[in-house]
């Protein structure tokens, strides 16, 4: 694990990194995991990511149907994971989600501590921790390879 | 038999068949235990392996209670969309079966439309006249839709990120109450005082709405008081379910009597999961006292089930829109 970047951020200052930290990332990996607890942002920030990228289809939270798909501006597709309800590996199995993950498409992944041995190894992390003031997070960007 | 309808649901976790002739519901099944036991499996709840498994069992039951043998069915329905990919490849693969081999018509159906087409089921319930607005709020979906006829439809706003009922489950889950704690709020918050703490509901523009605040929001207030008083979420349960509660309610409410106005359509129904939660029934139907005449279907027809989309298909038949064998899903289905 590698750490490639470490700042605390408020959310107004949030495109900024996005541009110049976050889509960065892809250029190591086209999968990223998103950590952090509920209510940290992880949705927000992958609304933003995903609005850099061009997609036109609403983002929304994918807890409800797992997994939803957008495509981006250069028509790339794109699988936004949510793997809050999955208690069992099992049921990731039952949707097929090796398929998703072995497609070339990028892939933004939620709850990932639910599928942690589904994971490939080589992927980009970012980590959301709260800091103290209410609208500042501190994001930690890291390459697992 | 004429207008005889086999409709089958498999959006997300339920597999679910029914049976409808002329819009009264033959039977509903929904896959749980029962139909395990029925057929000595086991019940994990997700997904599309899981809706392979149930759905034989589902359609066999569905045909039997509504005392109806495969030869006398007149059109299949299935889900074309929203929901997840490979539980509506399994409705659609076995519908598009059965159309095939049996020569019949294919109806394809739009969840959401289903979700609203639910209270013209013909059962004691009276019929929302037209036009009307639906707020439609589940585990996966919040809209606010006008509704002109059965089959014109128009979505004033939605969600732009957490459904209400999964701001309901995922605030349950900060105060560490067990899965799916929709429900449970409902019945700790019947103890508690709704005024007691306030949180804010984003505000969105028109009749949008955005929950994901209100998360973070309860995560550092709970944050904050825990850290003063470890047992600070025992102790004021009730109090915080209330007030949770009345902030997600308050924000439908919000836009609802904003479309209401804007709008003035005075006819207003509910649809989806989310009906059931007490403190909304009870703000929904208080619009009555401005005017408004409220519906709310029986509750077996809110939650996700094979009945409504038999409903909606048999107003697709009625005008005619037969799909293709070429028909696939849409996971990201609009209105």
């Amino acid at each position: 694990m590698q750490v490639l970047s470490n700042s605390s951020i408020s959310l107004e200052e949030s495109s900024k990194f996005i541009e110049q930290e976050l889509l960065g990332c892809f250029d190591h990996s086209n999968f990223i995991v998103f950590r952090g607890q509920m209510g940290a942002g992880k949705t927000t920030l992958i609304k933003k990511i995903c609005n850099f990228l061009g997609v036109e289809e609403s983002v929304s939270s994918p807890t409800f149907s797992l997994v939803n798909q957008y495509s981006t501006a250069k028509g790339q597709l794109v699988y936004h994971f949510d793997f809050y309800r999955i208690e069992e590996v099992e049921e990731a199995f039952d949707f097929g989600v090796e398929e998703y993950f072995d497609s070339e498409a990028i892939c933004l992944v939620e709850w990932a501590e639910n599928v942690e041995e589904l994971l490939p190894n080589k992927r980009v992390e970012v980590q959301i921790e709260l800091t103290l003031e209410e609208e500042k997070r501190e994001y930690t960007i890291s390459l697992h390879s | 038999m004429k207008g005889c309808i086999l409709a089958i649901e498999s959006s997300c976790d339920e597999t679910s068949a029914a049976i409808m002739i002329n819009r009264e519901v033959k039977s509903n099944l929904i896959a749980n235990q029962t139909i395990h036991a029925d057929y000595g499996g086991v019940v994990p709840e997700l997904a599309s392996r899981e809706h392979q498994k149930n759905i034989l069992p589902v359609v066999d039951q569905a045909l039997k209670k509504a005392k109806v043998s495969i030869d006398e069915l007149e059109a299949i329905a299935y889900t074309k969309g929203p929901g997840l990919l490979g539980s509506l490849l399994v409705g659609s693969s076995f519908a598009k079966g059965i159309a095939l081999s049996r020569n019949l018509p294919l109806i394809e159906v739009n969840h959401m439309k289903a979700h609203i087409l639910a209270h013209f089921i013909k059962d004691e319930n009276k019929e929302p006249e037209l036009p009307f607005l639906c707020l439609t709020v589940s585990g996966g979906h919040t809209q606010i839709v006008k509704v002109k006829s059965q089959l014109d439809m128009e979505v004033l706003g939605e969600t732009l990120d957490d459904a209400a009922g999964e701001a309901f489950d995922k605030a349950a889950k900060m105060m560490n109450l067990p899965y799916p704690g929709g429900p449970l709020i409902d019945e700790l918050a019947k103890k508690g005082n709704e005024d007691r703490f306030k949180f804010k509901v984003g505000e969105m523009e028109g009749y949008n709405f955005s929950f994901s605040g209100l998360k973070t929001g309860i995560l550092y207030f709970l944050r904050d008081e825990v850290k003063k008083d470890p047992d600070f979420i025992e102790k004021n349960k009730a109090d915080l379910c209330a007030s949770i509660q009345k902030s997600i309610v308050d924000a439908l409410m919000l836009k609802l009597n904003k479309a209401v106005k804007d709008t003035g359509i005075t006819h207003l129904a509910l649809a989806g999961g989310v009906s059931a939660n007490s403190k909304l029934r009870a703000a929904f139907t208080e619009l009555e006292e401005k005017a408004c005449t409220c519906y709310i279907p029986k509750f077996e027809y809110c939650t996700d089930n094979a009945a409504m989309i038999a409903i909606a298909a048999h107003y697709l038949i009625e005008s005619g829109e037969i799909a293709k064998q070429a028909s696939a899903p849409e996971p990201r289905m609009k209105i």
